[in-house]
Formats: C-alpha cells, structure tokens, sequence
C-alpha cells in the first residue's frame, strides 16, 4: 500500500477525532433532551420552546456558515426566513389548501425563491466590500417588510395570513396513546421538525468538512490568496450564500407550520428575527455550527422564562422599582452581553470552550 | 568619534505572521548620512518604520539621543524631532501645497516660519505651485513637497525612504543636491536601491539582506568593493556606477 | 473612447441624469404640487444630512462604521423632548424670541449629551475593534441595543407626541404656493450647518488635518499629530450633528419613539454610499438626491418611496461603487 499523502493522513486524523469532539457530544445530548421534550415536559410552554430552539438553532447554523465560514455579513438571513414562512403560507393557505402536496410545493417554491434571490444577492457582493454589502442587504430586508406590509392584496398586510396544517400534521388529528401520551397533530409535527432539521443541520456539518467547506474558509482567511492558488472565489461564495439562504427559508416554512400564522413583523421582523439570529450567533460561538445550537438554547430559555425570573425578583425585592424596570428591559441584558462576548469571548461559548480544551493540551 | 544620535540594536519586527526584521542593528551617528541599501524586499523600509513607531518592534531597542523610544507612538516620536518621508511620500493629493505644509508645522512661531521660508528656498516649485492641489504636482516636485514637510519642525533626525524610486536622473540629481544641504542641520538616515543616489549623498552604509544586517562601513569602501556591490545590491561588476 | 468619456465624467453625468430625471414630474404634476414636494424633498434631505455627515467624516477618518448613529439619533431627540417638556411655556408661548431661544437650547443640551455619549462609546467600545470592520459592525449593534433599551427604561416605552414650537406651526403663503413653515427652518437649518463644517474644514488648521487624516492616517500621525484625540474628538462631532438631526426630526415628524433611528439610520446609509464615504459635500447631495426621490415618489407611486431609494443605492454601488464625491478626489 502506497505512502499516504499528508492531506489525506490530515483527513484521516480529522475523521477519527470527528467523533470525540465535544461539540458533537453537546449535540447529542442535546437531540437526546429534544427527542424527549413532549413526554417529560409535555406542557405548552416547554415544548412550544423546544421547536423554537431546533428551529431557530438550524436558522443560526445555516447564518454561520455565511458569517462564520465563509466570512460574509448579512443582515437579510431574517428575510429570507420570512420568504419560507410566507411561501408555505401561501400554498397552504391563501392560494392554496391545506395538502401534503401544497405543503411540498411550499417548501419547494420556498427553496427557489430563496436561491434566486441568494444568487442575485451574490452578484452583489462581488462588487462590493463587506460594509456596504452588510447595508444594502439590511436595506433589502427592510424593503421586504414595508412591500409585504404595504401589498396587503397578495401578502395578507400587517394582519397577515392564517394557516392550517394538512392531514396528520393539523390540530384535530390524533394518533391514538402512546407512551401515556395522546399523540396530537403538534406532536406529530414536532417530530417532523426535529427530524428535517437534524437532517438539515447534518448537512451543513458535512458542507462545511466538505472540500467546498475548505476552500471557503481558506477565502474567508485571505481572499486574494485563494484567488491567486485560482479559486474563482465568487462561485464559491456565491455557493456559500445560495445553500444558506435556502435552508434559512426551509427552516422559515418549518416555523409557519408550527406558529400556524404568518405576518411581518413576526416573520420578516429585523429586530423579531435578524437580530435574534445575529445574537444568538455571536453568543454561540461564530464558526462553530453548534454555536447556533447553544446560543439558540440560551436566548429562548431566558426569554421564555423572564417573566418567572422577573416575579421572583418582585417577591425578593418589592420596592426597587429600577431593578423590575431594567429587568423589563431584557434586551439591555443581552444587548450588554453581546457586547461583552464581542470584546471578551470573540469566539462565543463553543468557541472559547474549544479553545480552552485545545490550549489544556 | 562622533556622537550616536540613533542607535537600533537587535530589532525584531513582524508584518503578520512574517518575521521581517530578524535582529538588525545600525546606528546613525551626528554629520553623517546614514545609508540603509540593499535589494527588494530585505527589509529596509520596515527597518524605517520600526523606528518611526509605524510597525512593532518585537524585541530589542532603538535608542533616539538617549531616550528609548521602540514603544512609543508615531505621533510622540515625530514630536521628539525625527521627520519621516515614506516611500509613497505620503503627500495629501486633495490638499493644497500651503494646506500640506500646514499640517507638517507642529508649531507656528517665528523659528518655524523662518525655516518654511529657508525650505522654501531651496524647492522654489513649492512656491509657484503654493496655492495648487498637491495630487497635480510632478512625481519630482511631490518628493520635494514631501520632505520640505519633514524638514520644517526642529528636525534633527530625517528619515527618507526611497526618494529617487520613479524619478528622471535629473531630478535625482537636484535632489542629491538638496539632501546634501540638509545634511549640514540633520542627520539623514537614506534607504535606498540606487547606488548612485546613495553613493552621492552617503558617508556610512548598512547592507540589509533577508532582514539582516551583511555589511557596513565607511562609502568609500563600498564604492570600490564590487564584490559587495554584485552579491548584495545586484550590481554586476562590470557596471560603471562609481 | 466614448467609454472613456462617460467614465471620466461619471459625476458630471450622474448629477446631470438626476436632476432631469427629478425635473421630469413637472410633466405630470401642477408647478405649486411640485414646489411643495421640492420643498418637503429638501428639508427631509436637510435633516438626513445632518446624520449622514457625521457617517460619512467619521468613516473617512477612522473607517469606522458606526452602527449606533441611530441610536444617538434617537437620543438628541429625547434629550429635546425632555427640554422642551421643561420649558414647556416657552415652546408654546407666541413670541418668536421665547421659540427660538428653547429650540436653540434644546438643541444645543441635546448635542452636549450626546456628544458624550459619543466619546464613551467611542473609548470604552469603539477602540476596541479598530481595523475590524466585521466587528465593528456587530458591537455598534449591541451598542444600539444598549442605548435604544436605556431610552425605554428613561422615558418609557411608548411613543411621545412632540410639541412643535409656536412659530414654527403653519405656512406661508408665498405667491400662492403653500410652504410649510418648519420645513423652511431645516432647510436653512441645513445649509448653514454645512456651511459652517465646509468653512472648518477648510479654514480651521483642525479642519486640515482631518481632511489630511481621511486621505492618509498612517502619515498624519507619522506627522506628529494624536490620532487618537483626534478620533475621539470626531466622533463627538458626528454624534452631536446626529443629536441635532434627531432633535430636529422629531419636530419634523410631531413624535418621539424608542425605534426612530433604525429607519433614518438605513436612510443615512443610502445617502452616505450615494455621496461617497469621507466626504461632507457627497452627503449633501446625496442626501438631497434621497430627500427629494423619497418624496416625488411617495407622491406619485406612494408604496414605491423606500423602494425607490434602495434602487438608486444599488445603481450607484454597481455604477460608481465610490460613490458620486469620494474622499481625496
């Protein structure tokens, strides 16, 4: 057997460490935790949180792998979530009836719309340097909310569009028992979800361990070198942007699905979405696919459970008023956090763990 | 022996990740030129740099009339007395001449106006063209402009980088001629590839290669020793530049 | 050579191209609609002006893209409004003096806290992430974040009705075209500020070196001059311009509320990459240039008006990615 080459011992050694990383280990025990949400923790609450995590957690991963490998900065992700979102709603719902088929057909169109537009974006970017990009795509988004609110003919408007669920997947449905537990049409939908984006979020793992994966963090590091070892880097990154995009609206068509309604602020909101996945990203950890996963978690428990927090802080501290006032304003928290994970802990949680772990060595 | 107004001992300087200056030393003594010559890319700019606080020395000393200065910042470092004309000439296109020399003058008392007065003298372009955008000027009235601005604070230390780079002979040599006026009130550290522009105007050489320093001496020496000129400076022997 | 042509004189081109294209309406419109418009288009300009310059210098200066402009935006507004609620007499008293004298006050308490604002911003959070725009990006974020929070938990949550000074109400009626009072003032407003930043920047030895430090930072310091005080001092300038465009927004639009910079912030940007990042002129026109389509368009094809600006930002990006003034040219 021949001598092998030092790329592939590099393959080799990555394959075999692939499974002992921690942040695998995270995500296992994380889907583990989600497998079982609707039977240890079968309240609304909890489980309605646990999709918004998987959703969510899915929707800042495919975020990083423009931000964090391929090293472009894009405040239009949460636009094309909202692309997802509507276009199921509008086969399933406006346009359409509630089929499997139309559901497909949703998350088709979704898929294309989503490309076409990534790839007209794409063009772009070529032209100009991340600033100005990271500008126009915000000002695209905002444009996409005020045509959708303002075409209330096509879009529904500000009051948006309703959507029921097809078949196995609608409220009435029931399974039967299980397990003591009634399966619902949401509990039937929740697997669904968390199964898709598993799959989903699987293969941006294997996108980015792809040689495509490498090419784009070798343009993410220094661009005119890749282009002078002969990368066309704008197919790349054009690549990049196009399988991004249409996960984020695959992910947004999950969302309609569960939220059941659809309407601008909620869905193509730049501070509901955008900004969330953008904190979420940073906290997590950029560049790190499973940054998403944790700062996804982090975000949505402590908003969800704010408002517990901020009672028992009125039952400890009756009369500090400031103190229930700031605490209101949870946004301050984090927006400080993000600040300070900027300045600090540049890497996110999964990062700095990482790096911690490389540096005990 | 003459005093040592710039001392650079065991300087190590990286751009990046790229370890450019591997422990150079050199030192500018009082009336004399200082030249630091050698090919593409072996340094000599950063080595200008380091010491005017523009890039980092990782390691080692540069020592300024007594005084450390390898951690201080561009801005202290200009205002100690030293004038830099870097190898672009740095020169603001979108100011005019009054405008740029403006910016150069720290103070603007009666000394400084009397030395912008004897500067401008020597470059008289600088005065036709006072009131002109200085991105209009030639390649040869830009470098002029360009250390007039270092030369009319209190200079004592002048650090030119490549002056002749892209200049017509006879610009050159009115060039010479101004630097060799200057060397009378500062001490000059040149970086040069011209051997002629250095021979004329230099009375110490340092030869950097690879972020080293191969050889120094006297310009005379270096003047006649073609074995030096052909292995460092890509002169071949037979080239009549004496 | 015909290329050569068009590219050599794209400015002259562009400029050319947009007001004929901002004449064309008069076809479609009555001339008192259009001067209305005009008028309206300019004073929106004005007050978008007053933000994007500061954008633009600081971005020229420092290249730093600041985020949080919007944020400061709102904040001069708040500070106003606060005065204003103080001196609530006066704004509504019916004596010109008494108006202009709280509105210059406003303003001017508006502009000094924000331009604090703008130096702890700038030291504790903006020095940082020098050379990183990416960053740069992501921290003036969290810093509007930060401030637009702070803004719900000083003032509340809700949006505030602005009470506009009692000389500024109503219009005039100059040969039978209605005009807007308070539109005029910006108007004026405007163009003296840039007056006065054009006479700094040209006359003042300060004025100078920022202009030189656009063009050159490395050499500016090699020149003996401290950057950094000169970042810090910048930076408090743009703030405070952003300060007094807000104040004088809110006045425009009769309200204050947390979320009013995201919009004009967005606004701010069009104009900056329209006129040229680092130049103060470029954002007058630009600024003018968004001002008046904003309007003839809202006019003509209303759901169309953001849309239409968009357009323009990303003809000029695929065009003259420079934009129409850039710096050093």
């Amino acid at each position: 057997m021949a001598e092998l080459t030092a790329v592939q011992l590099f393959h080799q050694e990555e394959k075999r460490r692939r499974f002992r990383r921690g942040g695998f280990f995270i995500g296992l025990g994380v889907l583990c935790i989600l497998l079982l949400v609707p039977f240890v923790l079968p309240s609304y609450k909890t489980v309605d949180l646990a999709v918004k995590i998987i959703i969510f957690a899915t929707l800042v991963a495919s975020f990083d792998i423009m931000l964090g490998y391929t090293g472009i900065l894009s405040f239009g992700h949460g636009m094309f979530f909202g692309i997802g979102a509507y276009c199921v709603a509008f086969l399933v719902s406006k346009y359409g009836a509630p089929t499997y088929l139309n559901l497909m057909l949703g998350m088709a169109i979704a898929a294309a719309v989503a490309s076409g537009l990534a790839i007209l974006i794409s063009f772009l970017s070529l032209r100009v340097k991340t600033i100005f990009f990271a500008m126009v795509t915000l000002a695209i988004a905002e444009l996409a909310i005020i045509l959708a609110t303002k075409l209330s003919v096509f879009t529904g408007g500000e009051d948006g569009i309703s959507l029921a669920m097809p078949g196995i997947f609608s409220f009435a449905y029931s399974m039967g028992k299980f397990l003591g537990m009634e399966i619902t049409g949401k509990i039937v939908t929740y697997y669904l979800i968390l199964l898709s984006c598993l799959g989903m979020f699987m293969m941006m793992l294997r996108f980015t361990h792809s040689p495509l994966g490498r090419v784009l963090q070798a343009i993410r590091d220094n661009e005119q070198r890749a282009e002078a070892l002969g990368f066309k880097t704008f197919v790349f990154q054009g690549i990049s942007i196009t399988f991004s995009c249409v996960m984020a609206a695959i992910t947004g068509g999950f969302y309609a699905m569960w939220v059941g309604y659809v309407n601008p602020e909620s869905c193509l909101g730049v501070f509901a979405i955008m900004l969330a996945v953008l904190l979420m990203c940073i906290i997590g950890g950029m560049g790190t696919l499973y940054g998403g996963i944790v700062g996804a978690a982090f975000y949505l428990i402590t908003e969800t459970f704010l408002p517990d927090l901020q009672h028992l802080a009125k039952d400890l501290f009756p009369s500090a008023v400031f103190l229930h006032n700031v605490l209101e304003r949870w946004y301050l928290f984090l927006g400080v956090l993000f600040i300070l994970v900027i300045i600090f802990f540049p890497k996110g949680v999964i990062g700095s763990v990482r790096e911690f772990i490389d540096r005990r060595k | 022996m003459s005093e040592s107004v710039l001392k650079v001992e065991s300087v190590h300087t990286y751009i990046g990740q790229h370890h450019i200056l591997q422990g150079i030393s050199f030192e500018a003594v009082a009336d004399a030129v200082t030249v630091l010559i050698g090919r593409n890319g072996a340094g000599k700019s950063t080595a200008i740099k380091t010491v005017m606080g523009l890039l980092a020395a990782t390691d080692g000393r540069i020592i300024y009339r007594g005084q450390e200065i390898q951690r201080k910042k561009p801005y202290e470092i200009a205002r100690m007395g030293i004038g830099f004309v870097p190898e672009d000439m740095g020169i603001f296109s979108g100011l005019t001449v009054e405008e740029n020399m403006k910016v150069a003058m720290l103070v603007e008392d009666k000394t400084t106006h009397e030395r912008l007065e004897r500067t401008l003298n020597m470059f008289s372009d600088l005065r036709k063209f006072w009131k002109s955008k200085a991105g209009n000027l030639s390649g040869g009235q830009k470098q002029m402009l360009a250390i007039a601005r270092a030369i009319v604070n209190d200079t004592s230390l002048l650090l030119i980088d490549e002056p002749s780079k892209g200049l017509a002979p006879i610009v050159v040599e009115s060039l010479v001629k101004a630097i060799n006026q200057i060397k009378e009130r500062s001490v000059v550290i040149l970086v040069e590839q011209n051997f002629f522009m250095a021979s004329a105007v230099g009375d110490n050489f340092y030869i950097l290669d690879d972020g080293f320093v191969v050889h120094s001496g006297v310009m005379e020496e270096l003047i006649h020793n073609a074995e030096l000129k052909s292995r460092f400076l890509g002169i071949s022997k037979t080239a009549n530049t004496g | 050579m015909e290329a050569t042509f068009i590219k050599r004189r794209s400015r002259e081109l562009a400029v050319a191209g947009t007001i004929i294209l901002f004449l064309l309406p008069l076809l479609g419109i009555s001339g008192k609609t259009y001067l209305t418009l005009t008028i309206a288009g300019l004073a929106m300009g004005m007050l978008l002006f007053l933000v994007a310059s500061g954008v633009s210098i600081i971005f020229g200066l420092m290249d730093v893209l600041n985020f949080a402009h919007g944020a400061l935006f709102a904040w001069g507004a708040y500070v106003g409004f606060t005065v204003f609620n103080m001196m609530m007499k006066w704004v509504t008293a019916e004596s010109v003096f008494k108006n202009f004298a709280v509105f210059l006050f406003a303003i001017i308490i508006a502009m000094i806290t924000v331009a604090v604002l703008g130096i702890v911003l700038e030291r504790v959070i903006i020095r940082r992430v020098y050379g990183n725009h990416l960053f740069q990006i992501l921290i003036t974020f969290g810093a509007t974040i930060v401030l637009v929070e702070l803004i719900r938990v000083f003032w509340g949550p809700n949006d505030e009705v602005m009470t506009v000074p009692f000389s500024f109400r109503g219009n005039w009626d100059v040969l039978d075209v209605i005009v807007d009072r308070y539109r005029v003032i910006c108007i004026t407003m405007g163009f003296a500020l840039y007056a006065a930043i054009q006479l700094i920047l040209k006359k003042t030895k300060l004025g100078i070196i920022v202009r030189a430090g656009v063009e050159n930072r490395e050499m500016i310091q090699a020149m003996g001059h401290n950057i950094f005080r000169l970042f810090t001092g910048v930076f408090a300038v743009g703030a405070a311009l952003a300060a007094l465009g807000g104040m004088a927004m809110s006045v425009f639009s009769l309200q204050v509320y947390p979320d009013m910079g995201g919009t004009y912030l967005l606004f701010a940007f069009i104009v900056v990459i329209i006129g040229g990042l680092g130049s103060v002129t470029g954002s007058l026109v630009g600024a003018i240039i968004v001002g008046l389509s904003y309007n003839y368009v809202a006019y003509l094809v209303p759901w169309a008006a953001a849309g239409a600006n968009v357009m323009i930002m990303i003809i000029i990006l695929l065009v003259r990615p420079a934009g129409l003034f850039p710096a050093g040219e």
